[in-house]
This record gives structure tokens, sequence and C-alpha cells, in this order.
């Protein structure tokens, strides 16, 4: 008797990049990270094949599939659309049982998300109006540096000091940024005064929703190793080592809900 | 430009629609369902396109929920705004600029009709005919930032600057109760002060803050201000207002405020939702007998769908689209709202708002001096008191409507209600343990953003 394996799929489409997992038996099978391009759709379904093919399965062999991120409006291939937070809860959950405080840091936003035992979200906050603490955010002062965007966090742990930044808004920081370098200040100790600038930023909203430990870092940003330096100081907490890219977080929530959902729809026992 | 693929009524529901009862307005006139039906299905899609449009989530668009007579009415009375007011207008009414969430009961009282903001916008947009939907709300805007303009563009809302100075809306008076529930309300008395309009007459009814309601000086000097403003509408009614005139204006207002009590007391025991969330919006606020510029129309549409309602929840009936056991949601704040259309995908059904529900289910006494009684309820609005006493007005509204979860909406900018917003969900969670969220928005559109519809459905999740 052969038994049928079952595969799950996560995808998130996210303002930056578009990321999925496929799940079998409970453990990552294969992933795929493509950035966002203008068709949300045309995204999602890169990130999907590319996942795909790096597992040398068929679309047709996946069980149920979820989409997440900004682009789960648009993503007529997936089963089931359910939020980038509930993802983010659940693909910290499956990691690390015992996280109950995720800092999700992406391309256009940034959340603070206390779960429970279970991986169910007990409380949210996400920034409204303001970038600081994005990728985007990143990204624009990657470009006034005229480095990689992977490349900002090392230079800024080669700080030697902290320079003061006075704003944390995309433009004026931006701005700022530009008459500092013009007044002689070394690019890694701006970077560095920039990153905790935005540490210091978001731990307004773990004073909303509280931190308990443990503490995991998630999304795009979490990459930056000295964001993930800031933060730690800010909040005063040691953040979990994640296995996988963190970038995938979401994708990899959103694969166990469509596990969890197909299982309930009795497609497989 | 020819607009194309617009929802259309079903033709059979004609006759079971043409049985319902008429609709008497306040002149004596009258519309019988008949005459609603035609308005609706032969003149209203080519006059105004854009609420027949098929987009799901539009907030302007139809109530699909055909078998609830008062849906379709009231559609009907807020698209036939302009024809109504524009024709009780050149029959001598003056029409006066109120904030939103005030009685309007003195207003009526003195032979004029009051209108909010929101309802001044209805008045201006019945006269740009045959627009879509996208056109509709490229208008919107324009118009909108026309009054940001001219205001400050840190204002929240402009207080229908927009068509009352730059529209040319022929509004009478701008008179509005000074209470402190929206601070675009100063802005925008000021902005009139000193708008390019100067026929608009301008007048505050100067509300005392701070919990005054029993306060003997303060009852006195609100009625008053409440003389004052019956007395000048009076004027340009051309009639003396009795206190007479007030008492029957206050019998009248209570009906439709207990009607709508009643209603949102039935809508609440209902183990499956009665109506949509337009639909249940709609009705309450039908009770401020405001929204359609006629309360004896808002009345008789009110008196019909109460038996409407609790039919539908004596025998257990569940309005269409709606899910069996969604997760409930009470909204609080200011101006804006979630859209119904994507909270009713996401599982979940807004059953009431903090806003307009104050001064809705404040009765006033009916015996003795009408002035003194009406000052005392208007003063007792749970929503202008201190957070504290609003907070346990709130958990009292939450409790009977069995909410799951509170949404604090304000629009960027609102003083107030930003102000407010942290302290009054904090007491909440720490009274009842109920979770809220707190939104910023400052958006227009007719179908909300993703940064926005990502808030809530997640939220929504986690209940």
């Amino acid at each position: 008797m052969s038994l049928k394996r079952n595969f799950f799929a996560g995808v998130d489409v996210g303002s930056l990049a578009a990321k999925s997992v496929i799940l079998e038996d409970g453990k990552v099978f294969a992933t795929g990270l493509v950035p966002s391009g203008f068709d949300s759709v045309e995204s999602g379904l890169n990130a999907l094949n590319l996942a795909l093919e790096t597992a040398g399965l068929k679309k047709e062999d996946l069980t149920y599939i979820v989409g997440t991120g900004y682009g789960r409006v648009s993503a007529p291939y997936a089963n089931k659309a359910v939020t980038e937070i509930t993802c983010h809860a659940k693909g910290a959950n499956f990691l690390h049982p015992t996280v109950r405080t995720i800092i999700d840091m992406g391309g256009q936003d940034c959340k603070a998300i206390r779960i429970d035992q279970d991986g169910a979200v007990v409380d949210f906050a996400m920034n409204d109006k303001c970038a600081a603490g994005t990728g985007r955010f990143l990204e624009v002062m990657a470009g006034v540096f005229k480095v990689k965007l992977e490349d900002l966090g090392a230079l800024s742990l080669s700080a030697t000091e902290l320079v003061p930044m006075s704003s944390t808004c995309t433009v004026f920081a931006e701005s700022e940024t530009i008459s500092l370098v013009a007044r002689g200040e070394k690019p890694a100790n701006i970077l560095n005064g920039i990153h905790h600038a935005i540490a210091n930023r978001i731990s307004g909203l773990f004073a909303r929703v509280g931190i308990t430990s443990d503490v995991f870092f998630s999304g795009g940003v979490a990459k930056n190793t000295g964001m993930k330096t800031a933060i730690e100081e800010a909040l005063k907490v040691t953040i979990v080592k994640p296995e996988i890219d963190p970038q995938l977080i979401g994708a990899l929530g959103a694969a166990v809900l469509a596990r969890n959902f197909s299982k309930k729809q009795g497609l497989w026992s | 430009m020819v607009k194309t693929d617009l929802y259309e009524y079903p033709p059979e529901l004609r006759e079971e629609f043409e049985a319902t009862e008429a609709i008497q307005f306040r002149d004596g006139s009258s519309a019988t369902a008949a005459d609603v039906w035609h308005f609706m299905t032969e003149i209203a899609p080519k006059r105004y396109p854009f609420a027949y449009t098929q987009k799901k989530y539009a907030g302007v668009r139809l109530s699909r929920d055909i078998h609830l007579p008062s849906a379709i009415k009231n559609h009907y009375l807020l698209l036939t705004m302009n024809d109504r007011i524009t024709r009780s207008r050149e029959n001598g009414a003056p029409v006066i600029f109120v904030q939103g969430g005030q009685s309007v009961d003195p207003y009526y009282a003195a032979g004029g009709i009051a209108l909010r903001p929101a309802s001044v916008g209805l008045w201006a947009r019945g006269r740009h005919e045959g627009l879509g939907l996208n056109e509709e709300v490229v208008r919107q805007h324009k118009q909108k930032e026309k009054a940001y303009h001219a205001i400050s563009f840190e204002a929240c809302q402009t207080a229908g600057y927009e068509n009352i100075q730059e529209g040319g809306l022929p509004i009478d008076m701008v008179a509005p109760f000074t209470c402190l529930r929206c601070s675009d309300i100063s802005y925008g008395v000021e902005a009139h002060r000193h708008g390019p309009n100067k026929a608009v007459k301008l007048m505050n009814i100067d509300y005392p803050m701070r919990h005054q309601a029993d306060k003997t000086w303060a009852v006195e000097y609100f009625a008053q201000n409440l003389r004052r403003l019956t007395s000048e509408i009076g004027k340009l009614a051309g009639r003396e207002v009795t206190d007479a005139d007030l008492s029957k204006e206050i019998r009248l207002h209570n009906e439709g405020r207990r009607l709508a009590i009643e209603t949102a007391e039935l809508w609440w025991s209902a183990d499956l939702p009665p109506t949509n969330g337009v639909d249940r919006r709609s009705l309450y606020q039908m009770g401020g007998m405001e929204v359609h510029g006629d309360p004896s129309a808002s009345l008789t549409v009110l008196r019909e769908s109460h038996a409407y309602i609790k039919e539908r929840v004596n025998k257990g009936i569940k309005a269409e689209g709606v899910v069996d056991k969604p997760i409930r949601l009470f909204v609080c704040g200011s101006c804006v709202f979630p859209n119904d259309f994507r909270i009713e995908e996401a599982g979940a059904i807004i059953v009431g708002q903090d806003n307009h529900w104050s001064d809705i289910s404040t009765l006033v006494e009916e015996d003795g001096d009408p002035y003194q009684n009406l000052a005392h309820a208007i003063l007792s609005y749970p929503y202008e008191q201190s957070v504290e006493v609003r907070a346990a007005w709130t958990i009292e509204q939450l409790k009977k409507s069995r909410a799951d979860g509170v949404l604090f909406l304000y629009q960027w900018g609102c003083n107030t209600q930003s102000a407010i917003a942290r302290m009054l969900c904090d007491t909440i969670k720490r009274d009842t343990g109920i979770p809220t969220m707190i939104i910023e928005q400052h958006e227009g559109g007719s179908e909300q953003s993703e940064q926005l519809l990502n808030r809530v459905n997640a939220f929504i999740e986690m209940l």
C-alpha cells in the first residue's frame, strides 16, 4: 500500500518580496523568494513556482494553499487568504513553540505581535502612518550611503559611536543623513544612530502589547544584524535565532495554516 | 458617458415591495411604495448610477437585502435629498448646518431643516447627476481639497465648508452645538466666519463642558441658548416658535429614539443577524431623525422596519450574505467606520457604534419646560462626558450588543477622539477583557485601503 504524500504551501506576497514555503509532514520541504513585481498575482506565482521547482513538484501536488501578505487579496491560486499577522504568529510558533512575542519588520510596515502557546494572536499593534522601521525606510537609507541593503547591518555594527538622529520620518531622515554626511560624520556611526532611533521608535508598539519571552524577529528587516542588535538593546531582550530565513516566516505560517485548514476540511488525515 | 453593468432590482420583487407602506413627509405629501419602486428602478439608475455599482466593496452601493423594505426606502430617501431639500427650502424652510451626533428637535420645532456634515454632503451629491462611482469619488475629493485649502490641510474634516462656502449649497445658517466631540467644528465654524459666502448666518449654541448635566446653571444656560436658536430659525422661517411647538417636536423625536432603541434591542437579542451591517446602521441612525432631512419620513420607515425586524428575529431569519455566527464588533469614535462589506466577508459584523447612538439613545423628558428638558438631555449625552463616564456607558452598550471586540476609529487630525481613544480602550479592556483596537484613518475612496483592511482583518482573525 502506498500512502499519498501531502504538501501544503504558503505564499506571502509583500510589498518588496514574494515568498513561498512548502511543508510536508511538519517539515519545511522547499522555499521560494523573489522580488515583488508590479503584478502581485504573478509575483506570488513566481515565488510558488520557484518553491515547486526546488521541490520537484507540480502545483497539482499541493493539497492546500494559503495566501498572505498585501497580495493575498489577489491570489487566485490560493484556497484561502489570511492576514500576515496571523501567519507570522503561526510561523514563529511552528519554529519555536516557546515564542510569545514577535517583532515583524517588513517592506512597508512594522508589527508587534503577542501570541499564546498555540501560536494564536493575543494582541498586536502596527505602525500607522509612519514608515520608520520598515524595509522601505532602510532601502532609502542604503540609497543615501550607496551600499547594498544587506550590507547596512554589518556597516552599522562597525560603528565606533552613535550619531543621534532627530527624525525617523523617511523623508526628513534622508535629508538629515545627507547633512550629517556633509558635516563629516562616518556612515557607520550615522547608520548606528538610525538603527537605534528606529528601535526606540518601534519600542512604542511594545508598550501597547507588552513583551513576554521568548522574542522572535521576523520579516526581511530581521536579516539586518545592526537592527537586531539595536532592538535587543532598546527592548532589553535577547532575540531567538531563527532556523530559516526570517523573511520566510509569514509564508511558513501560511503553510502551517494550509495544513490545519485542509485537515479540518477532511482533505487528509 | 453611458453607464453599463449597473445593479438592477429583480423585477419579480416589484409586487412584494409595492404592497409595503408609503413614506409620509413632513409637508403632508407622501410617496407610495410604487412611487419609490419607480424612482429606484427607472429614474435613479440614470441620475445616480454610482449607487448602482456592482463593485462589491463600494461603500455607497445599494443594499442587496432586497426583502427588507427599509433598505430600498432608505436609499430612496438618500438619493432624493437634493430634490426634497431644495423644494422644502423654496417653500420657506431654512436649512441649518449642525454637528453630527447632536439631536435636531429644536431646529425642526422652529420650522427649519437640520443637516449634519454628512447630510450636507448627500444634498450636494444629489446636485451632480449621471456620475459613475469613480467620477463621483473624484468629484467629492476635488470639493474636499477646496475646503482643505481654505481651512487647513491639517483639519480632520471640513465642516461642510466645501459645499457651503465653495460649492454654493444654499445653507441659511451654521448653528452647531459647540460640544467637544469633533475638533473640525471649531476649525469649520471659524472658517465659515471668514468664508466668501456672507449669506450664511453663524450661530454657536454654547455647550457647557465637563459633565454639567446635573448643574442647574448649565441646564438653564443651555436652555437659553436653545431658545435663542429656535427664535433665530423662527425669524428665518417667518414664524413665532412656541413652547408647544418644541414639546410636540420632542414627542415626535422621542418616538424615533424609542423605536431605534427597541429595534437595536431586538437586533442585539437575535441569534442570527436579522440585517447586514449597513442596514443595521441605517435603521439605528433613523432614530436620530436627521439622516434624511425629514423626521416624518425617517419615522415612517423606522416604524415599518421595526415590525420587519421583529418578525425576522422571532422567526430566526438571517440577513442574506451574513455568516451564521459572526464575530461581533462595536465601533467607537467619530466620523469614520470600517467597510461593512469587507468586514462581513471576513466573517464579522458591526453591531453598533457609540457616536450617534449617544444622542439617539438619550430620551428627553416630555413633561415640564421643553427647553429645560431638552437642555438636560443634551448635556447628558454619554459621548460628551468624561472618559470614565463615556467608558462606563460604552461598556453597557458592549454588554447589550454582545460585542466580541471594539474598534476605535478616528479621522487623522481629530484632536478630540485621538486623545480619548487610548484611555477609553484601556478602560474597556481592563473592566471587561474585551479586546480593542485603535485605528487612525485618513483616506477617501469608496472601498477602503489595504492598510486599514489588513488591521481590521487581523483583528477579526485574532478574535
